[in-house]
Formats: C-alpha cells, sequence, structure tokens
C-alpha cells in the first residue's frame, strides 16, 4: 500500500508541477470565454451605416421604410438619378421595386456597386419590403389595423412539460444542453486522461525503467498507481476549472448586475398580464413583457438550472466520471504495455476507443427519445454507461436503473483491471517483439 | 545464501530455463555466465521476484522468496532505464523510498554517495541532460543505495569506459567486503577471473557447469605445464608420454621456455624426475585454462 502511494504521489506530482498542467488549465477557460464574448463584443461595436435609395414604382414602399443603425433610407425619384448617386459615392446601395400589372408585387431588385451589402443589410431590407407588404395587404385587403396584427402575433401560448408527479416545469431544452455537457466532459476526461496514462506506461516500458520499478513493486501496484495518480491529476483539473469559471461568473455578475434582474422582471410583469380580466389589455401587457425582456432565453436557462436535481447529479457524475475512467484507464494501461515504439498501438487502441466513439455518436438517437430504448441500453452498458448516463440524468432516471448501471460499470471495472493487471505484466517485460491478439489470448488461457 | 532449486520456467512452447538448480554462498561473487539467449536475465528475473517460475523454488537464508525480500535485493538491469525528465536527486530518493527508505535515510544516504563518486552537481538536473555514463553511475548508486543483502547486475560493465569500469569493479568488491552477495551476469571473461568465485554457466536454458572458478578450472585443466630455466645439455629431450608442445630458446643461450602436456596415466612429478637431470629449473606451473576458453569450449560441447 504504501509503494502504491509513493508512485501516487510521483505520477500527481511530476505531472502538476508541468508547466503544460498550468497552461491548459488556465487557457482553456480563457479560451472558450473569447469563444463566447467575442460575437457579443463585435455585435456591441458601432457600425457602419449603409445609405440606401429606394425606386419604387409601385408607390407602396416609399414612405414605409424605416432608417435604423445599419441601413439609412432614402427616397430617389429614378432609377437613373440613383444609379448616379452610387457612382458618385453618395449612396451605397439601391432597391428598385419595378412598377407590375398586377397589384401586389413579387419582385424587388438591390444593385451595388463596390459595397456589396452585408447579410445583415439585406436581411434589413427583406424584413422591411415584407413588413410593409403585409401590413398593405392587412390594411386595404383584409381591413385589419396593422397594430391589431403586432399584438396578435407577440401572443404566443407556451407548451410547459411537466412531471406529472412533481407538478413542476420540465424545462427540456435546457436539460438536453446540461445532458450533452455533461456527456461530453466525461468523454473528452476519459480520451484525455486515459490517453495519459496509456502514453505514461508505454514511455516506462520504452524507458526500460520499468524493470528497475518492478524489482521493487508488483506489476498490478505500478499500474494502479498511475491510473489513480492521473486520475488524481483530472480531479484536480477539473476543480481547478468549476473555480476559475465561478470566478469568471461572479465577475460577469458584478459588472452586468441586470442580466439576472430581467429575468425576475418578467416574471412579475407575466403575472400582471395573466391577472388582467380584459382581453385588450392582456394583449397589450403581453407584448409589454415581450419588449422589456430581449433575454428571455437567459432566464429559461437560469429557470432551468434551478428545477435541475444538482443534489442527485453532482455526485453521480463524479461516481461515472471515476469509475468510467478507472475501467478505461486500466485497459489503455494495457494498450500501452504492448506497444514497443510509440507508434503501432493503433491495433489495441481501436476496440478500446470504439465504445466511447459510439456512445458520443449515438447522443442525437438519444436527444429524440432521452427514454427510449437506445439510451436506455447505453445507459446501462458499463463501456457506454458513463457518456450515457450523463446524458439522460437531468431528465430523470429511476433509481433502479441508476444502481444497476453503477453496479454493472463497477463490477465491469474489477474485471477489466484484473484482464488488464494480467496483460500489463507480460506485455511491459516484452522488449522488441510484436504482440499479437493470439499472444494475449495464450496469456489468459494459461491463466 | 540463495538457493535455485529445480526452477523451470517456459514462455509459450519455448523453454526458457529447464530444471536448474544452483547455490549462492554468503558473502561470495557469483558470475552466471552464458550466451545470449539462453536464459540468464529470465533467471535474474525470477530471483528478483519480477517473473515467476513455472516449477521450482528460491530460496533466501532457506526460506522461500517473499514480496518482502525484494527489499534486501539490489538489482541493475543490462538495458538501464531512468524517468528522463525527472530530476536525478528525486528520482533517486523516490527509487530509494520503494526500496523501503524513508525520504530522510535516502536523502542522507544519497548525499553520501553523490559526494564518494564527486557527482553533487548533479543532483537538481533531469536525467535526459546526462551523458549514458553520468546515467550508469547514477543507475549504480539507486541500485545499492537501501544497502541490500544481495546485489544483482545484469552485465554491469558494458557501456562504462575502462576508468569507470575500474571505479565499479572496486565499488562492488567494497560491498562484498562489507558483507553483501554479488550475483552479476556477464560476457566479460577477464572480470570473471578476476573477481568471481563461483560461476555458473548456463546454455540453451540448461546448467551446463558450476562451483568455484579455481576447482573449474583446475577441472578444464589438461594437464599442461609451463617451463623455464637453464639447459645443461644442448637440448631437452622427453620420452614417449610427454609431448613438447612448445620450446623456445634463444640462439646460444641455454635459457629456455617450455610447454609440456602430459599424456595420462604420468604424473607431475614423472615429468620432473625427466628435467632435473636435464636442466636447472627457475619457474614450473600448471597452465589452468582461462574461462574465455572454457566458456568457448563448454559451449561449443553443448552444440554437438
Amino acid at each position: 500500500m504504501k509503494k502504491i502511494l509513493l508512485v501516487i504521489r510521483r505520477e500527481y506530482s511530476t505531472r502538476v508541477r508541468k508547466k503544460s498542467f498550468w497552461i491548459l488549465t488556465i487557457l482553456l477557460p480563457i479560451l472558450i470565454a473569447i469563444v463566447y464574448a467575442t460575437p457579443v463584443y463585435l455585435a456591441q461595436k458601432p457600425i457602419t451605416t449603409a445609405t440606401v435609395l429606394v425606386v419604387d414604382e409601385t408607390e407602396i414602399f416609399t414612405h414605409a421604410f424605416q432608417s435604423n443603425k445599419e441601413v439609412a433610407y432614402k427616397r430617389a425619384g429614378s432609377l437613373d438619378y440613383a444609379k448616379r448617386q452610387l457612382e458618385m459615392d453618395s449612396a451605397n446601395l439601391i432597391v428598385f421595386i419595378p412598377s407590375r400589372e398586377t397589384t401586389i408585387p413579387n419582385d424587388a431588385f438591390l444593385y451595388y456597386r463596390t459595397d456589396v451589402p452585408g447579410s445583415n443589410v439585406q436581411s434589413d431590407i427583406k424584413q422591411q419590403l415584407n413588413t410593409i407588404l403585409h401590413n398593405v395587404i392587412l390594411e386595404d385587403v383584409l381591413n385589419i389595423s396593422p397594430d391589431d396584427y403586432e399584438s396578435l402575433t407577440h401572443t404566443t401560448i407556451a407548451l410547459h412539460p411537466k412531471d406529472i408527479e412533481t407538478g413542476r416545469d420540465g424545462f427540456l431544452e435546457v436539460k438536453m444542453i446540461l445532458g450533452i455537457i455533461l456527456a461530453v466532459i466525461i468523454y473528452v476526461a476519459i480520451f484525455m486522461f486515459g490517453g495519459q496514462v496509456m502514453q505514461g506506461v508505454s514511455e516506462e516500458k520504452h524507458s526500460r525503467i520499468v524493470e528497475v520499478m518492478l524489482c521493487s513493486l508488483k506489476p498490478f501496484q505500478l499500474m494502479m498507481g498511475k491510473v489513480v495518480g492521473i486520475g488524481l491529476v483530472g480531479l484536480t483539473q477539473f476543480a481547478l476549472w468549476v473555480a476559475l469559471s465561478g470566478a469568471g461568473l461572479f465577475a460577469i455578475k458584478a459588472a452586468n448586475p441586470t442580466l439576472f434582474e430581467q429575468a425576475e422582471q418578467r416574471q412579475n410583469v407575466t403575472q400582471i398580464a395573466t391577472k388582467g380580466t380584459d382581453m385588450t389589455t392582456q394583449l397589450e401587457t403581453a407584448k409589454m413583457a415581450n419588449d422589456a425582456i430581449p433575454n428571455s432565453q437567459a432566464f429559461v436557462l437560469t429557470q432551468g438550472l434551478v428545477a435541475i436535481n444538482f443534489k442527485l447529479i453532482i455526485p453521480l457524475f463524479l461516481i461515472y466520471f471515476l469509475f468510467g475512467y478507472l475501467l478505461y484507464a486500466s485497459l489503455f494501461a494495457a494498450c500501452g504495455s504492448l506497444v514497443d515504439q510509440g507508434s503501432d498501438g493503433q491495433q489495441f487502441t481501436l476496440p478500446v476507443t470504439i465504445p466511447l466513439l459510439l456512445s458520443l455518436m449515438l447522443i442525437p438517437a438519444m436527444i429524440n427519445e432521452p427514454g427510449g430504448t437506445v439510451a436506455t441500453w447505453l445507459s446501462i452498458i458499463p463501456f457506454t454507461s458513463p457518456i450515457a448516463m450523463m446524458f439522460r440524468l437531468p431528465f430523470g432516471v429511476s433509481i433502479l436503473e441508476v444502481a444497476v448501471s453503477i453496479a454493472l460499470l463497477i463490477l465491469t471495472f474489477i474485471l477489466c483491471t484484473w484482464m488488464a493487471a494480467n496483460i500489463y505484466k507480460r506485455g511491459v517485460l516484452l522488449f522488441g517483439k510484436q504482440i499479437s491478439y493470439r499472444d494475449i489470448f495464450r496469456w489468459f488461457k494459461r491463466g | 545464501m540463495l538457493r535455485v532449486e529445480h526452477i523451470t520456467k517456459n514462455f509459450g512452447s519455448y523453454r526458457a530455463l529447464n530444471d536448474v538448480t544452483l547455490e549462492v554462498r554468503q558473502g561470495s561473487i557469483f558470475g552466471l555466465l552464458g550466451p545470449n539467449g539462453a536464459g540468464k536475465t529470465t533467471l535474474i528475473r525470477i530471483i528478483n521476484h519480477i517473473t515467476q517460475a513455472d516449477s521450482g523454488a528460491i530460496r533466501l537464508d532457506d526460506k522461500p522468496l517473499t514480496d518482502e525480500d525484494t527489499l534486501k535485493i539490489g538489482y541493475m538491469p543490462e538495458e538501464r532505464g531512468l524517468y528522463k525528465k525527472m530530476k536525478v536527486g528525486e528520482q533517486a530518493i523516490y527509487l530509494a523510498q520503494l526500496k523501503g527508505l524513508s525520504r530522510k535515510d535516502a536523502e542522507q544516504r544519497l548525499k553520501q554517495w553523490f559526494g564518494r563518486f564527486e557527482i553533487e552537481s548533479w543532483w537538481n538536473r533531469k536525467v535526459e541532460e546526462l551523458s549514458k555514463g553520468m546515467q550508469q553511475k547514477v543507475q549504480f548508486i539507486v541500485t545499492v543505495v537501501h544497502e541490500p543483502k544481495l546485489l544483482i547486475f545484469d552485465e554491469p560493465f558494458s557501456g562504462f569506459d575502462p576508468v569507470n569500469a575500474t571505479l565499479l569493479k572496486n565499488e562492488i568488491l567494497r560491498l562484498r567486503e562489507n558483507g553483501a552477495t554479488v550475483i552479476f551476469s556477464t560476457h566479460n571473461m577477464a572480470s570473471v577471473e578476476e573477481i568471481c568465485d563461483d560461476i555458473a554457466l548456463i546454455n540453451k536454458s540448461q546448467l551446463v557447469l558450476s562451483g568455484s572458478v579455481k576447482e573449474i578450472r583446475r577441472s578444464f585443466a589438461q594437464d599442461r605445464y609451463q617451463i623455464e630455466g637453464h639447459l645443461s645439455k644442448e637440448t631437452l629431450i622427453l620420452p614417449q608420454g610427454f609431448e613438447l608442445e612448445q620450446m623456445s630458446q634463444e640462439q646460444g643461450s641455454k635459457e629456455f621456455s617450455a610447454i609440456v602436456r602430459i599424456h595420462e596415466g604420468l604424473e607431475v612429478n614423472d615429468l620432473l624426475l625427466q628435467l632435473l637431470p636435464q636442466c636447472k629449473i627457475t619457474h614450473f606451473q600448471e597452465i589452468l585454462p582461462s574461462m574465455n576458453e572454457i566458456f568457448i569450449r563448454s559451449v561449443q560441447n553443448d552444440k554437438i
């Protein structure tokens, strides 16, 4: 036992003291933050306004265009005049709506010269054209006031999936996102740290230190020491990431406190809206509510996260990470012991990585049916359960299923570690020989 | 001290060791000889408890070898290995702790050894920065730092330059003085004659020869004698039964040097009786075969 602890300590301390460990630990959250912050930052940047000349031969659109930050609409009398303006660079684009024999025009043209219109400008023009056209039809043909119509479109009925037993909201989308994130974290962690185990073992074999080590301790002690030591490195990295993201979230909250207040605000407005008896006032307040809260997605997210049973998910995440990692890491260790020069390990790693890849690839199938046959079986079968169960957990899984899945996982972990240790103790001392599956099979036949 | 009893080991259909029995005396230096692939490394690994024998037993001080006994053994494998990225001192402490030393003890003893070898300045350097010869020294220190009763060296002199090989040889002899028993496997027959008390020769998985170096050399002796002296007549004449293999005599001088082989049935004293009237003997010695000759002869005989 003392020797295993020594091995664990060495594996842990040499890795944690490496520069690359800290670079990854600090850089990864920063990179993720940059990826998310860049679009937000760019959206806040002042934009150059495009000047668009509207040449409307139908006389329907001319006055109804509304200029905004991105596009300034100006009226032009004729296409020729507009073209001259474009050539003189006093305008960027021309929207030309030719007259037609039909009352409702089907086509409009956007002329450009040097400034190719971006998708934002294009979609603004398209949207304005359509809104104006719809309003004209509503007013002139259908006799509905456009204001009434707008409040109508803002009046939506929300579908709330509710658990019949608890009566609580389902927040299925939030759960799905959380499930995918958890599953991917487990997948990445097993691959990353399992890979480190394999690399460590093959390095020990390659540098021949293994023979020096094995005259002091048992192969199993050396293998498990490495597996556990690297696992602890993984947990340390997780803990640091959680701490760093926590600090980051706190900083965002301090910088932008309105983000969370808006969520509360919306709740109040909705309550007022539903209390109103008059249909018209209700419509108006509903519209108000929607205008006031542009950030309703963030609201659903925070509400959804509150609804999820983290007290159960976090310990289960740790259990599945731990045993999933241990199961795969010992198999990776066995693979590492069979590789002599680093490059020819493919044939051994492939069977180990296939179940991992498979469970990741089947997530779309599980999204369709979180409680379906595929998801259920994948979350029971030990090799795929760490990933599949993590995906399913936010939706709620029966205790019995979780218990069976964990029991099977632990049982398989013990069996695989025993197998891996048997392969490891022979493989690690075999030098200069290509090991085949037949050799491994023979080792087991002889016991 | 160490008894290897009827050890047999198979790898698949290949028999690496076949019923090998030998004994290593307390305080002796024991040479394990044999051509490449004979099974020496396998036997050493079995003694080290790294590999398990299929049958037979290893007894240390008359008790079967256990896991705990590995603490009493120091082993330097033929293919040396250290963690390349680790610092020398830290690594040496780690390996010494695995051999049961406390951190403090390990550090103290290692500092002493580093002092002896005058390599204190390496303590904080990474192994990969050292030359191969330097790594060998470190490897030797970590092998002996826990003061094991039994030391096992697989090809200890390979990779050492003559200066360091001598240093190493003297260290091995000094460790023996201090009570350690040493086993080493080697191809270097000169070093066997020089420092080994006993040897065992393994060829094709079988033990072909074992015993003390002196006895073995004597048993391989072919009744050949080296004679030097001063002739009292012109030349040396020997009757039948004595074969003059070599005779050298400077022109006009009566000083001579000869090698004579005695055929079966005759004694060394018979030769002396023949010589006495013919010359004044200044040097008379039985020629013992070198370990090199014995090695080659044993291995070749085995082939036939």
